[in-house]
């Protein structure tokens, strides 16, 4: 396993050599250093721009010169031709190099959105669980799928439309220039006006079009949530509540949506290109009665200012891309710089473990929470089993998670076989110790690969044996594949009883020294509550057992019991002592 | 860019004819008869006013010359002004209508859409899941008012072609065929394009939709990574699904960067044949300068219609296809109907089920001639393997579903002949999996009692296990749940569930008891609310817990949609019937005698 650390900007838990280093201090520097590497294609997006905007104007001049000599009299149809060959010569290398133009800028969207994607999955392996338990997967997910997608249009095609029309605003001054220097005033006076415009209408339209994504945000998930709980809303009759929140939701995305329809409308650049365009009529006509150009040039000038048509409507969109662009990579780079608490701490202590196990003073908060363990002291002998019992939200699973540093404590000390957690190296910490949590995870593979998963060495009879011994073989071999068969996402094809055993069966497989079980699955039937007893008995044989439980019979028969109240121990010891000092413990076992 | 849109769109089984759908669209646009003229006409005159100036200019070229009086500029400059800021304001007049309109109409689908789904019985919901219907409310709709918006952008762009082509026809028929004889070529290769993007879009989707699927999992799952120290297995699965993507993705993207510099290439072309007849024609005086001239312009004028027109069948598909998934969602026939509209003041609680058949699927009986009485006041339990018809008894009397025979009276009344929302009222349903809504606790609990104030809600709270279960919320009562009460534990789900009926004080309580294992503290507060309730209500329990069944004062016990034992539990357990087997199949390792047993296990 290749986890060297490598001089990375932020410790973490996992680490790869990376494609080129990235500057994280901003979206702009960031964004930077992504393109740095890359930067012949974004000199081939510029002179595939440039170029194309240049050779744009050969139409308009072309034309005003074919009109030039025919209607001269007597009309020299001969020159005709040249001017054909022209226009069809220099199109067509302008086609090419617009080609050029675009693919470039959708060579460098690819590539940007293969490498932030692969630099932002890196990090968050390298992630603690701190981090993880605390994020949203759902809110990982948008920022790893959407914003990286953004981030690939802001290039194709934003910044594509951005930078080629650009160009299509300079061609006119500069070609009209060649006319008549004075015909270039207007066009330049249409720049400087058109971008005040789109400034001003962008400024504008951002915070209307936010509105209505959360008009509908707002809209979409209270609707889903009154569909899925829809025998709540029928049993309860509150349908009229539900119709007229949806009604005030629905309503409120209209308004939205209409406000936003009132300001696209009003779009003022397409006025001042009508605008630009009669006062560049005016103008070159007056410089033909004073006998300055000719009607061929005015009828090339008068093309020349069609040219602006192709600013004025990809700026409907194209502005907007490459600042949704921008939010993005925000977005991500805020991810990317989430500091992660935990290291490897590779020259740690690694010696093998015995399992002792002691909580000294323990107290534990969540940033910016109040603590959820409060100076918690008890010593666990290897080999033994604690059962920790309290109502949800005590700390029970904050407890647990203590041990293998998936957090770290806020002050006191967690200490496996008398070394601080701290002091172990992560590794050999994290390789000694299992946890099964409430929620088990598999992944979409076969069985046999899920119950392999933490030693994909392990041999087919390794594999059965270890689920032998979780009791999972014979609910194995009632699939139709047996050990063959695919998980289907997020194990839905398997019971929660059937998912913990397969868990159990993957530490059988790395037979931990510690195992921390957290277990509130239920059996529906006693034979399958026999089962899990016996796998449970049977995993915690050898090694010390956490298990945070609401099995009578687990609690009923741990060598040591822990009851948490508000974060506090509030009483521990064996059942019998606990029967004689803890009311609301007598009580849970009393018919 | 219409050119590109559509083009990941899918294929969809249709049900009702193009003509009828678009008649019931048109029929949501009645309110709005005035404003869609009003549209209409603006998109003509916009098409009128933006076909002037080419028309007109060709017109000066030839009256005017290069011997251009200061009078003539003047009116030549005035009129191009003129028509451009007509056709920008006819505009913004025509998009502020349409997006208002728009946005009325989507409006009143989605309300009637909701309403629809909202009075959709269960049975409607078994066969729909719930997200695809809430895409039906929103998304669908959504698509065809971006359908509307696009056939008035149409109507303009194509009227103003189509005077500049009347003009043109009109000038010189012969020359026109030059210029309409491009178009279908252009059109031939518009599709041709659109048809290789939609392909390569097609497999850029899938190959990104693998990345994806891969981040999902893994990051879900990154816990049981980390345990086991994989990171790098994982990372190598991810490497993959983004290289390929990337490979996939660049292929698209070469034939996209092609569409537009290969029809730019093609109008260069056809402006240069133009050019070159035009001028030959105008040099041989066949036709005037400004004809030329307007020839030329034309072939702008008809490039974007006719682009345009190659992406348009695809999302008029699309917009009828997702039109239709909204008006069958509307026109989905309700199964469970009311005869009448009798409300009664206080419910009794008196439930008697007479010979009733009942089936979700027709010819997959579930109840049997089925006959119970439950008298006002009494706690009934209900115990069966499952499919054996519990819940749909349940469900009966909850009218969620229609029975086929029989009859079902409520304190003598055919539950048909009730009014439904007030009969439900003095209904207490606690589902198997509680349903909270985004929002706080007291929130909840007040749902089907909105009137009820907090510190009745509080006094309720305090009675249950001496209010120790508020503790466990960061913010009491005023916690915030979550979607769907995702932040709050089962248990707690539960407890707001049972005091959310607590508060309702209804005269049937129906339970259907979770599965779900809970800590034992919480458990023992449950069964003092629950105790709490059962002693106010009539009560149906379908029980998974021991302590639950005990506590009936009469234990149904079912089979294959029968009764075929009941009593109280020590005499049905003595009788060693089939209750005795479901005891030793379901209850027996919930006693504290098999807590006792069950080190033995472990040998």
């Amino acid at each position: 396993m290749s986890t060297t650390p490598l001089p990375a900007p932020h410790a973490a838990e996992f680490t790869l050599p990376e494609r080129y280093a990235t500057n994280r201090s901003g979206p702009g520097r960031w964004l930077w250093s992504h393109f740095k590497p890359h930067w012949a294609l974004g000199l081939m997006l510029m002179v595939g721009a440039i170029t194309n905007g240049a050779l744009a104007a050969y139409v308009p001049i072309e034309i005003g010169k074919a009109f030039e000599a025919i209607m001269a009299s007597p009309p020299q149809t001969e020159l005709l031709i040249g001017f054909v060959w022209v226009i069809i010569i220099s199109q067509t290398v302008r086609s090419l190099l617009q080609f050029a133009r675009n693919f470039a800028a959708e060579w460098l969207g690819q590539l940007f959105e293969r490498n932030i994607r692969e630099e932002l999955y890196t990090n968050l392996l390298g992630k603690s669980m701190t981090f993880h338990s605390l994020q949203s997967v759902g809110d990982t997910m948008a920022r790893a799928t959407n914003d990286v997608r953004e981030i690939n249009l802001m290039f194709n095609p934003g910044l594509n439309l951005v930078i080629g029309a650009a160009f299509f605003l300079v061609t006119p001054i500069v070609a009209s220039f060649g006319i008549h220097p004075a015909l270039s005033i207007i066009p330049m006076a249409f720049t400087l006006v058109y971008f005040v415009a789109i400034w001003q209408y962008l400024k504008e339209l951002n915070p209307v079009t936010a509105k209505q994504r959360n008009a509908f945000g707002t809209l979409n998930s209270r609707l889903s949530e009154s569909l899925d709980g829809i025998e709540t809303v029928k049993g309860m009759a509150q349908e009229k509540l539900e119709v007229s929140l949806f009604r005030r939701n629905a309503n409120r995305f209209r308004e939205a949506y209409i406000h936003q329809g009132y300001i696209e409308a009003r779009f003022l650049p397409m006025l001042l290109m009508a605008i630009a365009q009669a006062a560049g009529l005016w103008h070159s006509l007056m410089l033909m009665q004073a006998g300055l150009i000719t009607l061929g040039d005015v009828i090339a000038y008068f093309g020349l200012l069609a040219l602006f048509g192709f600013p004025v409507f990809t700026s409907l969109f194209a502005y907007s891309q490459v600042s949704l662009g921008v939010a993005s990579a925000r977005r991500i780079l805020d991810l990317l710089n989430n500091k992660t608490d935990l290291d490897q701490n590779a020259e740690g202590y690694s010696e093998p473990m015995k399992g002792g196990i002691e909580f000294k003073n323990v107290t534990f908060a969540y940033e910016g929470h109040e603590a959820a363990l409060n100076k918690v002291n008890f010593t666990v002998k290897p080999g033994l089993t604690v059962a920790i019992v309290g109502q949800t939200g005590t700390g029970k699973t904050t407890l647990a998670k203590l041990v293998n540093r998936t957090y770290d404590v806020t002050t006191g000390v967690v200490s496996v076989d008398g070394v601080d957690v701290r002091d172990w190296n992560l590794e050999a910490l994290r390789r000694q110790i299992s946890i099964i949590e409430q929620d088990i995870f598999l992944f979409s593979r076969t069985v046999a690969e899920n119950i392999a998963f933490g030693h994909p060495e392990a041999t087919r009879a390794e594999i059965e044996e270890a689920a032998k011994q979780a009791q999972a073989h014979d609910f194995i071999m009632e699939f139709t594949h047996g050990y063959d068969t695919v998980v289907g996402e997020r194990g839905v094809t398997l019971s929660g009883g059937q998912r913990q055993r397969m868990a159990l069966a993957r530490a059988f497989l790395t037979d931990p020294r510690i195992l921390i079980l957290d277990d509130s699955t239920s059996a529906i039937d006693s034979a399958t509550e026999d089962k899990i007893q016996r796998a449970i008995y049977a995993a915690t044989k050898g090694r010390t057992t956490l298990i945070i439980t609401h099995r009578l019979s687990q609690i009923r028969w741990a060598d040591l019991i822990v009851v948490l109240r508000g974060g506090k121990v509030v009483a521990s010891g064996s059942h019998e002592d606990l029967l004689k000092t803890s009311p609301a413990y007598k009580r849970i076992f009393s018919e | 860019m219409g050119f590109f849109s559509g083009l990941d769109a899918e294929q969809y089984d249709r049900q009702y004819s193009d003509k009828q759908l678009v008649r019931r669209m048109a029929h949501y646009f009645d309110a709005h008869m005035g404003k869609l003229w009003v549209i209409g006409l603006l998109a003509l005159s916009s098409a009128v006013t933006a076909a002037a100036v080419p028309l007109l200019l060709a017109r000066a070229l030839d009256e005017l010359g290069e011997q251009i009086s200061p009078e003539a500029i003047w009116l030549v400059v005035g009129v191009v002004f003129l028509s451009g800021f007509l056709s920008w304001a006819t505009n913004w007049w025509r998009r502020r209508l349409t997006a208002r309109t728009i946005g009325d109409v989507i409006l009143t689908i989605r309300l009637d859409g909701f309403k629809a789904a909202m009075s959709h019985d269960l049975s409607f919901y078994d066969e729909n899941p719930s997200g695809k219907v809430v895409s039906r409310i929103t998304s669908d709709t959504r698509e065809y008012g971006d359908m509307i918006v696009l056939i008035t952008d149409l109507i303009s762009q194509f009227g103003q072609a189509l005077i500049v082509g009347a003009a043109l026809i009109a000038i010189n028929w012969r020359l026109s065929l030059y210029l309409f004889g491009m178009l279908p070529i252009v059109y031939w290769i518009a599709t041709l394009f659109r048809e290789a993007a939609r392909r390569t879009t097609r497999t850029g989707m899938r190959a990104m939709g693998n990345v994806n699927a891969v981040i999902k999992e893994t990051i879900s799952g990154i816990a049981v990574a980390k345990n086991f120290r994989q990171e790098e297995a994982i990372f190598k699965e991810f490497d993959h699904g983004n290289q390929s993507s990337f490979d996939v993705n660049l292929r698209r993207g070469f034939v996209l960067s092609m569409v537009f510099p290969a029809l730019n290439a093609l109008a260069a072309l056809g402006t240069a044949l133009l050019l070159y007849v035009g001028g030959m024609n105008v040099a041989a005086s066949v036709i005037t300068a400004g004809a030329w001239y307007l020839f030329l312009q034309g072939l702008d004028r008809f490039w974007f219609p006719v682009l345009n027109l190659s992406a348009f069948w695809t999302q008029l598909q699309s917009g009828l296809a997702a039109a239709e998934r909204s008006f069958a969602l509307i026109d989905a026939e309700p199964r469970v109907v009311q005869v009448g509209k009798q409300r009664m003041a206080r419910l009794r609680g008196d439930i008697r089920f007479e010979q009733v058949n009942f089936s979700y699927v027709t010819g997959e009986p579930i109840l049997r001639d089925f006959s119970l009485h439950i008298k006002p006041g009494e706690t009934v339990a209900l115990v069966g393997h499952t499919g054996a018809g519990k819940t749909s008894i349940a469900k009966l009397v909850n009218r969620f579903y229609e029975f086929q025979e029989g009859q079902l009276l409520i304190d003598g009344k055919d539950i048909r002949s009730l009014d439904l929302t007030a009969y439900r009222r003095q209904l207490g349903i606690v589902s198997q999996v509680p349903f909270l809504f985004d929002g706080t606790v007291a929130e909840n609990i007040r749902y089907a009692a909105p009137g009820v104030k907090d510190p009745e809600i509080l006094r309720l709270a305090r009675k249950i296990g001496k209010g120790e279960w508020l503790e466990t919320l960061p913010d009491g009562l005023k916690t915030e749940v979550g979607e769907r009460g995702a932040r709050l534990s089962m248990g707690q789900r539960q407890l707001v569930s049972l005091l959310r009926v607590l508060v309702q004080k209804p005269a049937i309580f129906v339970l259907d008891e979770a599965t779900a294992s809970i800590d034992p503290f919480t458990e023992w507060q449950i069964q003092q609310a629950l105790d709490m309730i059962l002693s106010k209500s009539t009560s149906i329990l379908i029980a998974h817990r021991l302590s639950t069944v005990k506590a009936a004062d009469r234990i149904i016990v079912l089979r294959e949609g029968r009764i075929i034992e009941e009593g109280d539990h020590d005499g049905l357990l003595a009788q060693g019937g089939h209750y005795a087997t479901l005891y030793n199949t379901y209850f027996r390792h919930q006693s504290l005698a098999y807590v006792e047993e069950s080190r033995k296990l472990a040998k």
